[in-house]
């Protein structure tokens, strides 16, 4: 008989306890809200379910064809024209029913790879390609990391589909040309350019045994370039695509072979302007390609509803091809059509909508007004708008889609907020959509709510209401604390608090720079936001802390693959403070290394891959003629540190402080002998859980049960407890001060971000047991607030003082997640104390919280029976998704967070 | 009734997956690899292109339409393609 973990605590009259403030009723408790979307959304849907993901051939074939025939181009041109060829050519599905129309590719989940930016990853595991990357580390997360095996994740080849990145499905008439386009990109692509540059770095060895170890998750220069980022629609909006276009030809004219007294790239506008014109053309034959194909559907239909309805998608489509839109309907048609668009130019994760309630407000408004629409009619359009977001598939790596992103592509909508004189920015349509994200309950996009005070109460609570759908969304942030934030990292560029109130979440949780645009409709204009900024997904990402612990106490030298990640420090480490200073040191040397690997792959990206189109529609790049590489965008200080598995750090140097240093009861060589033998533990692999209470013991030996009851009992963060949160604390100050010191390639300094997404499970996996007693592979805590399973035992508000003891306005995020069982907070009553429990959290300058409302036992159930539950939507960390499509780690660790029954003080 | 075609290349054919779509005409799903019906209508592929031609490899081949004579793929859809010309007219 195998005995697990929890079981031995409870022989000692000791527990792991999952649940707080109560105890669960007798029976699973399902959610009290469950909505039902409306019939045409739910038919997409159902469609959407039943869809695989699906890779193409068509936008890789026609890009590289053109680019390839285009040597000694100005490479700005060269990839636009690419880029325009790419986009003619792809060809047009309009499924019936479809209301807003236009997709990544031919396919409801379609995506394509990339090669210009990575060739290697996605090539079969045995072709030299792929082992290229395995011995430079920029595959190593791949072979951690794991993929849900149900809903649309193709895993396996079966038939005539070739499961390719550990995801998609490709059918095999594509494949040798697949393979062939790959291999065009051989010694082209900003992985192989950026790799031959980065390794010219001092210290290029300790980057690529971080990679290897996986004390580091990825490289964003050719895996995820852009992204975490507000997109902006205010141009196309305003002026449509034919003034774009007249727009670009006559600046053209104004700087063609002048300076301007800018003599480094002031002649580079005239090349930028025209590679804009180029892309423009290209999305405009993308739209019209569309347009004729739902002429010819019109044409061939019998039914005269459906027919009509052909007509009508080809006239929004032939309109907005060329001109501003004029209806609520054309302009939710040409924020998707721009939204896919830019994610077809790259590999972006995290394109955000930003506040598109008040984008489209103008038009919302005015058509109410004259009863062009109705508020029926806006919901069933805003409900087909979650099925097309929740379509978008991202394809990269397995361990960028697996690892970090749980296959989600994090296109967050944000509500709420003020208005640039700090008014309340919240309004009709806002509520709308918060509706048709309770009826239909999709992934994407998902929502934030900007929380300010002044936001009215019915507002509030009718976001609360939608928390208990179970969907995780809204996600709630402390708007002021996000300006804060904003004001303190974009002020040496000019942003002021009016700019800064724009703010909005791009990604999981990234407070993104975002302007107000004036916009003019019918002789009325409003100050739109929208994006500024360029991406925030990039810089050094994720770091392992404590994987750089594991380091510390076995001097550089990383346990599980025996590689020497950095130079022996050689200290005795006779003091706590000595452990300490040992992390800092270690993992400033591991930022140092690799931003500058960083910025050289980012610096390859923006000479030969740069963003076109994402540029020109962000402020103030058509204004200035430069682009994202030339620093064109309004705020370019976006780069950042990103750090997973703070609370395992911080639990890990608690015990090691109060164990080893303020008790004595087991010494640091104990310590590292129990670590090296996983306390007498199997490994999580070897018992398929990962979550600590499911570990089994080795055998029978009880050597390092006193060490391991001891870690384990050691004081815990999310308890108010004065030592540990000093630990944090200190931790904390020093982080958000340190990255400072490290300039991004655009000569800005980094800034602290703390978010975990999906790393804590591959970054988890690979990190031997630690001294808060976690076990070897088993996931780290979620997010960077969110206590370690069954941990906070005082209650929520101890976790609130324990969270907020260090001033989160210093971060671009934090990240705080709650599960709770959905009779803690039933009935009106309960909505009323869930917006109480927020409200004391944003009091107290917490930055951001989310809330998994589910009773555990369902989630064991549809582990055990996924068929069952195709449309179980849960929180993960900054991102709803599907049950089905997250890998068992992950699973694992969401069952085993701790479950409030009850949220009072 | 079917035919020897399938229905994955149907102009009819709105691709769900890269194993089923939707016939346009049927509203019905289909397998992308099953019969078409009677109705079948051929989809422009660059394999019914006069300027396509064949490779030593299965699945690869080269477009004639320009002078670099390009690599292409006779399943590539080429509804969009401004050179495309049915080989049988």
């Amino acid at each position: 008989m195998e005995r697990k973990l929890a079981d031995i605590l409870a022989q000692a009259d000791a527990q792991l306890e999952y649940q707080a403030m109560g105890v669960a009723r007798p029976q699973p408790t399902d959610r009290e809200i469950v909505g039902e979307p409306c019939p045409r959304a739910k038919r997409l849907r159902e469609i959407y379910y039943s869809a695989l993901s699906s890779a193409s051939n068509e936008f890789p074939h026609w890009y590289t064809r053109t680019y390839m025939t285009l040597d000694n181009e100005i490479p700005v041109v060269r990839r636009a024209l690419a880029l325009e060829s790419a986009f003619r050519h792809l060809t047009p599905t309009i499924l019936p029913g479809e209301l807003l129309v236009m997709g990544k590719t031919h396919h409801v989940r379609g995506s394509f790879p990339s090669p210009w930016l990575s060739e290697g990853y996605y090539m079969a595991a045995e072709d030299e390609l792929y082992q290229e990357a395995l011995a430079r580390g920029s595959a190593s997360a791949d072979e951690v990391s794991i993929f849900g095996a149900g809903g649309g994740n193709v895993t396996k080849s079966f038939g005539p589909v070739v499961s390719i990145a550990g995801k998609f499905g490709i059918r095999k008439e594509e494949v040798p040309t697949m393979l062939r386009v790959a291999r065009a990109w051989e010694g082209k692509s900003v992985d192989d350019i950026g790799h031959k540059y980065e390794q010219m770095a001092p210290g290029y060895e300790i980057k690529e045994a971080l990679m290897k170890s996986v004390a580091c998750m990825f490289d964003s220069g050719y895996t995820l370039p852009q992204g975490r980022e507000v997109i902006n629609y205010y141009y196309p909006l305003q002026y449509g695509f034919d003034g774009l276009i007249s727009k670009a030809e006559e600046k053209k004219r104004e700087v063609a072979g002048r300076p301007d007294g800018d003599g480094l790239v002031g002649m580079n506008r005239l090349y930028n302007y025209e590679a804009a014109i180029h892309a423009l053309k290209g999305v405009q034959a993308w739209i019209l390609n569309y347009a004729r194909e739902a002429r010819r559907l019109e044409a061939m239909e019998s039914e005269p509803a459906q027919r009509s309805e052909y007509a009508e998608i080809a006239a929004c489509l032939e309109w907005i091809a060329h001109h501003p839109p004029r209806t609520f309907r054309e302009a939710l048609q040409l924020t998707w059509t721009l939204h896919v668009a830019v994610l077809n130019e790259d590999v972006i994760s995290g394109l955000s909508p930003g506040r598109l309630g008040q984008v489209l407000w103008p038009w919302y408004e005015q058509d109410i007004a004259v009863g062009r629409l109705d508020e029926a009619q806006a919901l069933e359009f805003l409900e087909c708008l979650r099925v097309k977001y929740t379509c978008l598939d991202c394809f990269a790596s397995m361990g960028v889609v697996g690892g970090v992103l749980s296959g989600n592509t994090f296109n967050n909508l944000s509500i709420g907020g003020l208005d640039r004189h700090g008014a309340p920015a919240s309004n009709r349509l806002e509520e709308l959509i918060i509706e048709a994200a309770m009826r239909c309950a999709t992934t994407q996009p998902t929502l934030t709510l900007l929380y300010d005070d002044k936001l009215p109460e019915s507002f509030l609570l009718k976001a609360t209401e939608c928390i208990k759908t179970g969907t995780g969304y809204p996600a709630i942030v402390n708007n002021r604390t996000a300006i804060e934030f904003l004001l303190g990292q974009y002020g040496p560029e000019e942003m002021d608090l009016e700019e800064a109130r724009a703010i909005a979440i791009g990604g999981c949780l990234e407070t993104s720079p975002c302007s107000w645009m004036p916009l003019s409709l019918n002789g009325e204009t409003y100050w739109i936001p929208g994006g500024s900024g360029q991406p925030t997904s990039v810089g050094v990402h994720f770091l392992s802390l404590p994987k750089i612990l594991e380091l510390v106490l076995f001097d550089g030298v990383d346990q599980r693959t025996g590689l020497r990640v950095f130079p022996p420090h050689g200290r005795s480490l006779d003091a706590f403070e000595d452990v300490f200073d040992q992390v800092k040191a270690y993992f400033a040397r591991a930022v140092e290394v690799l931003s500058l690997a960083n910025n050289i792959q980012h610096d390859v990206w923006r000479k030969n891959n740069m963003a076109v189109l994402n540029s020109l529609l962000k402020p103030d790049c058509l204004e200035s003629g430069h682009l994202i590489n030339e620093l064109g965008y309004r705020y370019n200080a976006t780069h950042n540190v990103e750090t997973c598995g703070t609370i395992n750090l911080i639990n890990s140097l608690a015990a090691v402080k109060s164990l080893a240093y303020d008790k004595k009861s087991v010494s640091l060589n104990e310590l590292r002998l129990a670590l090296s033998d996983n306390f007498g533990f199997k490994t999580a692999d070897e018992v398929s859980s990962y979550s600590l209470a499911a570990q089994e013991k080795r055998g029978d030996s009880s050597e390092h049960d006193r060490t391991h009851f001891e870690c384990l009992t050691a004081p815990k963060y999310g308890n108010d407890d004065p030592c540990v949160d000093g630990i944090l604390r200190e931790w904390e100050e020093w982080f958000c001060s340190m990255c400072r010191g490290y300039e991004s390639l655009n000569a800005y300094p980094y800034y602290a971000c703390q978010i975990s997404v999906s790393t804590h499970a591959p970054m988890g996996a690979v990190t031997m047991a630690t001294p808060d007693g976690r076990l070897a592979g088993t996931t780290f805590a979620d997010a960077s607030m969110s206590a370690y399973p069954g941990t906070d035992r005082n209650g929520p508000y101890a976790l609130f003082a324990s969270a907020t003891c260090w001033d989160h306005a210093q971060s671009q995020n934090s990240q705080l997640n709650m599960k709770l069982h959905p009779s803690a907070i039933h009935g009106r009553e309960g909505t009323k104390k869930l917006l109480e429990l927020t409200r004391a959290y944003m009091h107290k300058g917490g930055f951001h919280i989310q809330y998994n409302v589910v009773d555990s036992r369902i989630l064991r159930r549809a582990q055990e029976n996924p068929d069952e539950y195709r449309d179980l939507l849960v929180r993960v960390a900054g991102f709803t998704q599907y049950w089905v499509e997250i890998g068992k780690p992950v699973q694992d660790e969401i069952i085993a967070r701790t479950e409030y029954e009850g949220v009072g003080s | 009734m079917t035919t020897s075609q399938k229905h994955l290349d149907c102009r009819a054919y709105a691709p769900i997956d890269v194993v089923k779509g939707i016939c346009h005409l049927t509203k019905e799903t289909v397998l992308a690899d099953d019969a078409a019906c009677p109705s079948f209508d051929r989809q422009p592929k660059c394999r019914a292109c006069r300027l396509y031609s064949p490779g030593e490899e299965a699945y690869v081949g080269a477009c004639g339409a320009t002078p670099d004579r390009p690599m292409t793929y006779p399943d590539l859809v080429a509804v969009t393609c401004e050179w495309f010309d049915w080989k049988d007219g």
